[in-house]
């Protein structure tokens, strides 16, 4: 009896535990969210924010934070949770971090099917997200068979996908190429992800998006953290395998499809947002919702810092890409080191 | 009386093109210690596969207490039969605890309400793998040892009347192998839970299982008691393996000591030297 009221403490305090590390993420992002809407060319007051939020006038500030502030860091912080929870999910389902959509070449796609159709088909809007998330889920189909060989093995799918990322950035170059009427910083958000010049509009599919494929994988996330333990046991505890991963790359690919339609390919949030949400909540639970957050503060922050702390102005990708860049190297030794043989 | 845990009919199966296992029968006694033997690549685990549901039959079919394992619900079929894969995979950062209270995995519903039958699971399991102590600690940081018998914890707090491991012994210690084969024995006798594993060590097969399967040229070549199979005859024929067999001197049952080519000072002459 003393045992088990002993592991009932145990179940409890890592409860208690994971509930603060979460807590922590969600104030590091809402904490960005105030910065952001306080801190740009002028210098706005929380006092004046709260009294916009309640419907008071507020003069000339209610068009920076209604026009300028508020949609950017709304669609920055669901861009955000689209490529934490999309990115985990492949890295939860492919057992390694380095299997990230972002690196093996599905925000890519995502990204080159989106400027294919503005650049070529002088479309926009909802099309756009559509034939983005087509292109999304074409991507992985098409790594996942190239990779094939009596199954698809790990290393493998991501040699091949980092290939496929590689020739659909360079078509992504290409069609920008054909765009002479674009700036520069148009470019830059197909190319590493931008949140400049962002709408309300852009928000309600990132909200649906969030509901439909969030929703989906929060509904499988208790399979999705016994697959962790290798197909084989997950199968001897009950797990449909297939449809798992089904719904699972599905909801993943539309996750991150939506996102990129919206932002552009944020570089590297997808691949960094899981980890670091590892780190923070220790233990087994699913960590689909921690990395959700923990993606939505990092591209609230770096566009912060990428907006008004950094001498010039850089888009988001741009931060998120020096941030990102450290890890994946650091990945890769390590890997090596472990003899991470191919 | 005993009767059938799993009877495996006409089972034809493999992989791609190749075809593993041909036309096998074999029934699998409720309440026994069954060990598969047989040589590298003959179908050992393809048949422990095929009896947990993880590879499909081409043709014949697989039973589980009289129902057609490929006609029900997984969860339903993971509430009476477990299965431990040869090298599971411990999430990084999981701890003891964590790992074997996803044995409830199958008894729990959408919303994963953790009950007091799903506590009161794991705590047994942890009490009769002496895990409790290691509850707390990170499964990576464990050794060979204590880590195979937290994965069987697992399987335990999964409550199934039937438990498959392949090869359950594998990378440990002599010391630690007799501790995992001690441990399925206890679960065997005080909950009744059916044993089938796939085991490399044919003494230890021998002594430890109630039944041995012998499985060669994809079909069962032999089937019961140890003393009935292990035998000269079986071990040339399956392993292709000049040997000895005598009784154990601890236990009643048979006990081989391979021949080989070098340093033999006492081979009586009356097995062939070159066996087939």
């Amino acid at each position: 009896m003393s045992m088990t009221r002993n592991f009932m403490q145990l179940r409890l305090r890592a409860d208690r535990k994971r509930r603060l590390g979460l807590c922590i993420i969600a104030a590091v992002f809402l904490g960005g969210v105030l910065v952001s809407l306080m801190i740009g060319r002028s210098f706005i007051s929380p006092i004046t924010i709260g009294q916009y939020l309640l419907g008071a006038d507020v003069g000339g500030d209610a068009f920076t934070l209604g026009v300028l502030r508020f949609p950017r860091v709304i669609v920055a912080g669901l861009a955000g949770m689209c490529f934490g929870m999309g990115g985990v999910t492949f890295q939860t389902l492919l057992r390694n971090p380095l299997a990230s959509p972002d690196i093996i070449g599905i925000s890519s796609g995502a990204s080159a099917a989106a400027v294919f159709c503005i650049v070529m088909l002088g479309l926009s809007g909802a099309v756009v997200s559509v034939v983005a998330v087509a292109a999304g889920l074409g991507v992985a189909l098409a790594i996942y068979l190239l990779a094939w060989k009596g199954g698809a093995a790990g290393a493998r799918l991501i040699l091949v996908g980092i290939g496929i990322s590689a020739m659909l950035q360079s078509f992504t170059a290409y069609l920008l190429t054909q765009a002479p009427s674009w700036s520069l910083q148009q470019s830059l958000r197909w190319m590493t992800g931008s949140t400049n010049g962002a709408q309300l509009e852009l928000a309600l599919p990132l909200v649906l998006a969030l509901a439909l494929f969030g929703g989906a994988l929060i509904v499988i996330r208790r399979d999705l953290e016994v697959l962790r333990m290798g197909d084989d046991l997950a199968a001897g505890l009950g797990v449909r395998i297939g449809h798992v991963q089904i719904v699972a790359i599905c909801a993943a690919v539309g996750l991150v499809a939506f996102a990129t339609a919206a932002t552009g390919p944020i570089a590297f949030v997808a691949f960094l947002a899981g980890p670091i949400a590892a780190r923070l909540i220790k233990g087994g639970g699913s960590l689909l919702l921690p990395a959700a957050l923990t993606g939505a503060a990092l591209v609230v922050l770096a566009d912060f810092v990428g907006q008004v702390l950094l001498p010039a102005r850089y888009p988001v990708g741009i931060v998120t890409g020096v941030l990102g860049a450290p890890y994946l190297v650091l990945l890769i030794i390590k890997d090596n080191r472990n003899g991470g043989a191919l | 009386m005993t009767n059938a845990a799993i009877e495996v009919s006409g089972l034809v199966t493999g992989y791609n093109d190749g075809t593993v296992l041909d036309q096998l029968d074999l029934t699998i006694m409720s309440g026994e210690v069954t060990a598969i033997i047989g040589a590298n690549a003959c179908g050992k685990s393809t048949l422990l596969r095929s009896m947990s549901r993880l590879l499909k039959p081409r043709t014949g079919r697989v039973q589980i207490f009289g129902q057609d394992l490929h006609k029900m619900p997984p969860r339903k079929l993971a509430q009476k039969l477990g299965f431990l894969p040869q090298s599971p995979i411990a999430p990084e950062g999981i701890t003891v605890l964590d790992l074997v209270s996803r044995g409830r995995h199958p008894h729990q519903g959408v919303f994963g309400r953790w009950t007091p039958d799903d506590q009161a699971a794991v705590d047994a399991a942890l009490d009769m793998t002496g895990t409790h102590d290691l509850a707390e600690r990170l499964v990576e940081d464990l050794s060979g040892g204590q880590r195979q018998r937290v994965w069987i914890a697992m399987a335990l707090a999964q409550g199934t009347e039937i438990l498959l491991l392949d090869e359950p012994t594998t990378y440990l210690d002599i010391n630690h192998q007799i501790d995992v084969l001690d441990l399925l024995t206890d679960l065997n006798q005080e909950r009744g839970t059916t044993i089938v594993m796939v085991l490399h060590d044919l003494n230890l097969a021998a002594r430890y299982a109630d039944r041995l399967v012998a499985i060669g040229n994809g079909q069962v070549h032999s089937v019961g008691a140890p003393s009935d199979i292990l035998t000269e005859t079986m071990l040339t024929e399956v392993f292709g393996l000049n040997a000895r067999v005598m009784a154990d001197p601890v236990g009643r049952s048979p006990m081989m000591v391979p021949v080989g080519r070098y340093k033999v000072t006492n081979d009586t002459g009356t097995v062939r030297k070159n066996a087939g």
